[in-house]
């Protein structure tokens, strides 16, 4: 009995403590996310979310251990950017699902079929509106890069 | 209770993914949803030059700006949007010569206060596409 007025205090006060989140909306809350290997002096973050919305900067195909460009084809680069972004996403307290706008740019317009494959491995339901191009040169040329929208 | 109550009414006010479908547009021709509303948002993705009706690209730039921003207008009026709303468009050209010709068409659609934009030249776009354009909309 005891715990039991003691968790339905703590849903009130969880209740109210969003009610109140909600009605101050005046000041935005902007966090930074970062991660463990993010080097110092990079002029970006990896992720910044403001208002239940996080913007997470172009990922490409990383190791997060090595902090270089992984070895491999669009096959394994575009697998390692995903599974980057996806780190970055529930890092921030997101998962993929939440995810509302994907931009994907890719080396090779050719690399559009074989992309979409694995994408949709990580995307198999209800998937984010996207946009995909080739461009002319990614960072470290990086065969593929994927920033991403999502709010929750 | 009381308190439980508002939690989950304001959790899921937030949450509501709403994925928009529209005959009116082409179909995705990938794993994406043609737009994705969230929190009175509404994130248009981006359009190619693609008859609806008969499936097939349009030709020239002139033409192939109109059918993209048609397929926009379709969108935007399915969820319940319009042109007016749209506050961030990005039109990815694959030639920047284009520049001036899809202007010509775009300043039609977007004739008053147009939403801020972004113009690229890329290296390549699906379907061999002269122009996409890619849409964010508030309500």
């Amino acid at each position: 009995m005891k715990n039991y007025f003691a968790i339905l205090f703590m849903i009130t006060l969880l209740g109210s403590y969003a009610c109140k989140t909600e009605e101050k909306e005046e000041k935005t809350d902007r966090r930074v996310i970062t991660l463990e290997n993010t080097p110092a002096k990079r002029p970006y973050s990896p992720a910044v979310e403001a208002e239940n919305t996080l913007y997470v900067s172009g990922q490409i195909a990383i190791d997060q251990s090595t902090g270089k460009l992984i070895d491999g084809g669009i096959d394994e680069q575009t697998r390692q950017t995903l599974k980057n972004l996806k780190n970055v996403i529930e890092k921030a307290g997101y998962v993929m699902d939440n995810a509302v706008k994907c931009t994907v740019l890719l080396s090779d317009i050719a690399f559009y079929t074989t992309v979409n494959q694995i994408y949709m491995e990580f995307f198999p339901k209800d998937p984010p509106a996207r946009m995909a191009f080739a461009v002319k040169d990614l960072p470290l040329g990086a065969l593929i890069e994927i920033d991403a929208i999502v709010v929750k | 209770m009381k308190g439980e109550k508002i939690f989950t009414i304001s959790i899921n006010k937030l949450n509501t993914k709403k994925l928009i479908k529209t005959s009116n547009a082409p179909s995705a021709i990938g794993p994406y949803s043609q737009a994705v509303e969230i929190n009175g948002t509404l994130y248009i993705s981006g359009q190619l030059p693609v008859d609806p009706v008969t499936g097939k690209l349009t030709e020239g730039i002139a033409e192939q700006t109109s059918q993209v921003l048609m397929n926009i207008g379709a969108i935007l009026k399915d969820a319940g949007y319009n042109f007016s709303d749209v506050v961030k468009s990005t039109c990815f050209l694959s030639d920047i010569n284009n520049f001036k010709a899809m202007n010509v068409v775009y300043a039609r659609y977007y004739s008053e206060n147009p939403p801020a934009r972004a113009t690229i030249a890329v290296k390549d776009l699906p379907l061999g596409a002269l122009i996409e354009i890619e849409t964010i909309a508030v309500k």
